[in-house]
């Protein structure tokens, strides 16, 4: 480490966290002196004013565990007759859920108007279910969901929270090309949806600085080839899943590279871009005021069969169960993902996130959520086929200390 | 499974395709035979996110209270596929038929309902099996 780079960090980290904290709380940012970055050729343009976070194993308030729904043709939105009910299924949307919920709600709502009825029954009250009914109600439907759970009891609020539209959503040979579209159809949906969220009190869905730091060049070398050879429906390597990201380049902020005389991490190369991220307290609860203010009912019930279907008063029933699935529509074609997210208290004056070495940190209203990604160089085909769904503290403990040890590494940076 | 348990889970079995009450007097050693064995498995396969008082936590569901709710007047052979094919979570289908019939009469035990061809609730069993 040279000695620039050391002054530099110590200037952009200003101090420790008392600094950083006052400079949140008035708003404002603090310009650094330019002695702040001596040794380097020029002063930073911008130089990010973060403040520190150490996380630490002693911190964590929650370890929350999760499968991801995953489909190899992406997700279930085809339209099945139960007895006299048209069952408009909404499900499997890997790591994707959060993200592409509005859009996948607008597919199927769509479907359903064009029934002409006007109640709908709505299963599940996780982010796909919920967003489906809110979806209902603004097409004019009276909706009630059936649930065993709401949000805050179900998969969905155990996720990371953050703008991932094509995370494990699919498996490109096995959903072919149409899906593609469909993916994009639901993903400028579902951001355009979610803008709306912006800028509100409590800040449900807001914009934050992600880094994402290395220890190597960041390599945009050529893709590897997928295996040869059909997947069919279990993925075999990274390559075989669906990667869509470019399809939306339009409309989402890119990431830049951080110069070294700006970077304030103890990780040579940095990228930073502004991250779309959900804060599930202040989102779920609003979005459940908007249904109930909106009329919208909600029958707690759990189901067993899907002939138990044919007792509901509605004719038309969007099927939103997320991972349970498999085992109420019997449905084999969900395959789990496992993840985990520790938790640890809130820390509003460092909002920032981190991506290094296989784990990602966010600083969110509701905590600071740090997650295994990918300790083991496993790719996408982390936890592929996992349905642990019991935490795991060792691996909570090794991606707190993949940050522990970045900021240990900055002594200059309030340690 | 050693043949002793074996015997006794036929015996508990035919007890069940009779539909018989498990307070059948001359029975009254079998029917918590299989409950027993249930409880085994279920600390071994279950207790682990259900709990070793089947009380759940935040993310995993009790298997008390709402349970027997949810399952009141179903078929107690729904009950067992669910589990089945479900359970438990991380490895499911891997109980056998008998072990699935073992653990889910344990977990009817526990909850004071009475063995038979469905989940009914209000027809307390006097002699709930120790568990
Ligand atoms: C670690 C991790 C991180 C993730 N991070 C992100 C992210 O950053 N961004 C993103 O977009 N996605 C992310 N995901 C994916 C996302 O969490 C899922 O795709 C999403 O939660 C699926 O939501 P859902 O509503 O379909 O299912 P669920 O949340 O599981 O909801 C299902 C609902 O159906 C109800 N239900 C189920 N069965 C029955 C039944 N038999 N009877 C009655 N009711 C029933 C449940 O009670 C519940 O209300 C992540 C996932 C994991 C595991
Ligand atoms: C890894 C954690 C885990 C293990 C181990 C596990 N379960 Fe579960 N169980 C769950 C979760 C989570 C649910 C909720 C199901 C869902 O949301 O898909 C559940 C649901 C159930 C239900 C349905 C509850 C209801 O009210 O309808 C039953 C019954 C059940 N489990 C029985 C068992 C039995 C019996 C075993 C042992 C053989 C077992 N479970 C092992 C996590 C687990």
């Amino acid at each position: 480490m040279d000695t620039g780079r050391t002054l530099s960090r110590r200037g952009v980290f200003a101090g420790g966290a008392a600094l950083g904290a006052a400079a949140m709380m008035a708003g404002e940012h603090i310009l650094l002196p330019h002695a702040a970055s001596a040794g380097d050729a020029r002063a930073p343009a911008h130089p990010p004013h973060l403040v520190p976070l150490h996380p630490r194993v002693d911190q964590i308030t929650d370890i929350k565990v999760c499968i991801r729904p995953f489909r190899a043709a992406g997700p279930r939105l085809d339209v099945e007759r139960i007895g006299d009910k048209t069952v408009f299924h909404n499900y499997g949307h890997g790591g994707s859920g959060w993200s592409l919920s509005w859009g996948s709600a607008n597919l199927v709502v769509g479907k359903v108007a064009a029934t002409l009825n006007r109640k709908v029954a709505v299963i599940g009250c996780g982010i796909v279910g919920l967003t489906a009914a809110l979806t209902a109600q603004r097409a004019g439907f009276d909706v009630t969901i059936y649930t065993r759970d709401l949000l805050p009891h179900t998969r969905s609020v155990r996720a990371n929270g953050s703008w991932t539209p094509a995370s494990r959503i699919a498996l490109t040979q096995t959903a072919g090309p149409a899906f593609a579209d469909q993916w994009e159809q639901m993903a400028r949906f579902s951001w355009a949806t979610y803008r709306t969220y912006l800028g509100l009190p409590g800040a449900p869905i807001l914009f934050e600085d992600n880094y994402i730091l290395s220890d190597k060049p960041f390599d945009e070398g050529p893709a590897r080839p997928a295996p040869a050879g059909a997947p069919g429906r279990m993925p075999r390597a990274t390559e075989d899943f669906a990667a869509f990201d470019s399809r939306i380049r339009d409309i989402i902020p890119a990431a830049e590279d951080v110069p070294a005389a700006e970077n304030p991490f103890a990780a040579p190369y940095a990228k930073r871009h502004s991250l779309m991220i959900y804060n599930f307290g202040a989102y779920g609860h609003l979005l459940l005021s908007e249904f109930h203010q909106a009329g919208g009912r909600i029958v707690i019930r759990s189901f067993h069969t899907p002939q138990d279907l044919t007792s509901l008063p509605e004719k038309v029933i969007i099927n939103c169960p997320g991972y349970a699935a498999r085992d109420w529509w019997r449905d084999d074609s969900l395959i789990p993902v496992r993840g985990q997210t520790a938790w640890l208290p809130p820390r509003p004056e460092a909002p920032y996130g981190l991506d290094y070495r296989g784990a990602a940190l966010l600083s969110k209203t509701d905590g600071v959520m740090i997650q295994a990604v990918d300790l083991d160089g496993l790719g996408e085909m982390t936890g592929v086929g996992n349905s642990f769904e019991h935490p795991d503290p060792a691996e909570a403990a090794r991606a707190i200390g993949v940050f522990a040890d970045l900021f240990a590494r900055m002594p200059m940076a309030g340690g | 499974m050693t043949m002793r348990i074996k015997s006794t889970m036929a015996a508990c079995m035919a007890a069940l395709t009779l539909g018989m009450a498990p307070a059948h007097p001359l029975a009254a050693a079998t029917p918590c035979a299989e409950p027993a064995h249930g409880a085994d498995l279920y600390r071994t396969a279950c207790a682990m996110c259900h709990g070793t008082r089947l009380e759940g936590n935040f993310e995993t569901p009790a298997l008390t209270g709402r349970f027997v709710a949810n399952w009141a007047g179903a078929p107690v052979s729904e009950l067992e596929a669910y589990v089945h094919r479900a359970m438990p979570l991380m490895a499911p289908g891997t109980l056998s038929p008998d072990d699935t019939r073992a653990v889910v009469a344990f977990l009817l035990a526990a909850n004071d309902l009475p063995q038979g061809k469905t989940v009914r609730v209000g027809a307390r069993t006097r002699s709930a099996c120790p568990s």
